[in-house]
């Protein structure tokens, strides 16, 4: 049963369709790679599948959805806590929302 | 290969998937002469709403092309108008303007008849006559190409951007490779991927209406001290996982599929050629669906998450969604099941296909959920007010 969806090539994170467990391998037949999830990622929120370098564009869709706020490992949740919207080229959000 | 449904051919050339009598009053006066005929005859749909008096001329011009456009949508067979007589949009305008259209059209005003009782008399026995001829015309084969399909999200949740949402979108490129017309709406999910968007326009006018739309919204939530922006990802939107505004905005946009954008139209406003266009439309379901129709929309592709059960009098809505919770308890509200392109057992190019077969069989005459529960009588017109 599969637990990521990879929505566009160009994608460099994938979207949980499980609570995805700390230490699970994930396989991305697309991408032809495994890769291990770092910390348990809630269905509905987004797993880095390579390396996000601070201020690299999060794509998702094929485009920025915004920018790392800090480095990020391939197998990390990508979240609020991780990034920012500003910054990102078609960004709108004038406030950053801490997250939660 | 021709790609072809059956449908109604109508005097101006359009097709329609649906064969109604349309009873509709002129103002929401009117309201309960219409509704108590579409109960007293059958094969007739009132088209009730709260408008037609009392709002700026921006609005009563809005009130009437909307009117008018959905006397012409080409599922209506023909129209009964219902007047007050002293409301501000004029019922003797409403009724000429449709009659263009080459279909039947009467008209019936309250005051005049003596009435409430009289009005429905009168109109109850001339609904009768239009149901006796409507009924007599045959679906034929038609081209695809005749398709005019809408979309709207309702009841989003996080399987909406990355499966019902994309399957739409494979669905909306095949509806216009087959030469047919596309229309996505809801300004306010579309703020923050405007720009995308906008990269596919036809030409630079297309493109700065693009971002106008989006801007007008935004420019009037400023007006009106409302942080539009903030609210388009809530709280549940981000511990649903949605991280920014842009990445909500392309799980919407996403249903518009990949064709340029040909165009953008106001509300009830019909495009004027094929392709994908963009209407401003809001996200509000009553007003949305109500602005499409009047454009000419003869059905849409309507995805939810947790589950919006909401139709319209002349325009099924094919309701699709990719939840399989909400499958499992809400399948008497929904059409198309799409939760294996997240179980990953369904491609979702193949999902696409089957949402267009879906709309060429729903456009032959395959009832549609929220039509067999009759759950499609509410239906609004959209007003920017004040109201007076």
């Amino acid at each position: 049963m599969r637990r990521v969806v990879l929505v566009n090539r160009k994608d460099n994170v994938v979207t949980a369709v499980s609570d995805i467990q700390e230490g699970e391998t994930i396989e991305l037949e697309e991408a032809s790679k495994r890769i291990v999830v770092k910390k348990v990622v809630p269905f509905g929120h987004k797993i880095a599948i390579e390396k996000i370098a601070k201020g690299r564009c999060v794509i998702k869709y094929g485009e920025c959805i915004a920018k790392a706020k800090e480095d990020i490992e391939e197998g990390d949740w990508v979240h609020s806590s991780s990034t920012d919207p500003r910054g990102a080229p078609n960004n709108i959000e004038e406030v950053y929302v801490p997250p939660e | 290969m021709k790609v072809e449904f059956f449908g109604y051919e109508r005097p101006d050339g359009t097709v329609g998937v649906r064969n109604h009598v349309a009873i509709i009053p002129s103002v929401g006066c009117s309201n309960e002469v219409a509704h108590q005929i579409s109960h007293l005859i059958r094969g007739t749909v009132a088209l009730t709403h709260h408008q037609g008096c009392l709002t700026p001329p921006r609005d009563l011009d809005q009130v009437a092309r909307v009117l008018i456009g959905l006397g012409k949508n080409p599922n209506v067979a023909a129209s009964l108008i219902v007047g007050l007589g002293c409301e501000s949009v004029d019922p003797d305008e409403i009724a000429d303007e449709i009659a263009k259209s080459g279909k039947p059209v009467e008209l019936v005003k309250i005051q005049e008849e003596g009435g409430s009782i009289k009005a429905l008399a009168k109109g109850a026995e001339i609904a009768a006559k239009m149901a006796l001829e409507a009924s007599k015309v045959r679906r034929k084969k038609v081209d695809a190409s005749s398709l005019i399909v809408s979309t709207k999200c309702g009841a989003s949740d996080t399987t909406s951007g990355i499966s019902s949402n994309i399957a739409v979108g494979q669905a909306a490129d095949i509806v216009i490779k087959n030469g047919g017309t596309f229309i996505l709406g809801e300004v306010c999910d579309i703020m923050g991927a405007e720009n995308i968007l906008a990269k596919r326009a036809v030409n630079e006018n297309v493109r700065e209406e693009v971002i106008t739309m989006v801007k007008n919204l935004s420019d009037l939530g400023e007006a009106l001290s409302v942080d539009v922006v903030g609210t388009q990802l809530t709280g549940g939107n981000r511990r649903g996982g949605l991280s920014t505004v842009v990445e909500k905005a392309l799980g919407a946009s996403v249903k518009g599929g990949t064709a340029p954008i040909q165009g953008v139209v106001e509300y009830g406003e019909k495009p004027p050629g094929r392709g994908l266009y963009l209407m401003s439309t809001p996200g509000h379901g009553f007003e949305n669906l109500t602005g499409v129709a009047a454009a000419g929309s003869q059905l849409m592709l309507f995805t939810t998450g947790v589950g919006a059960p909401e139709g319209h009098p002349i325009m099924p809505t094919i309701k699709i969604c990719g939840n399989r919770e909400t499958c499992s308890r809400l399948m008497s509200h929904i059409d198309v099941d799409v939760s294996q392109i997240i179980e990953g057992t369904v491609a979702v190019e193949d999902a696409g296909k089957k949402l267009y077969e879906e709309v060429l069989s729903v456009a032959s005459g395959k009832l549609t959920k929220a039509e067999i529960l009759n759950f499609d009588e509410t239906m609004e017109i959209l007003v920017h007010g004040p109201i007076m």
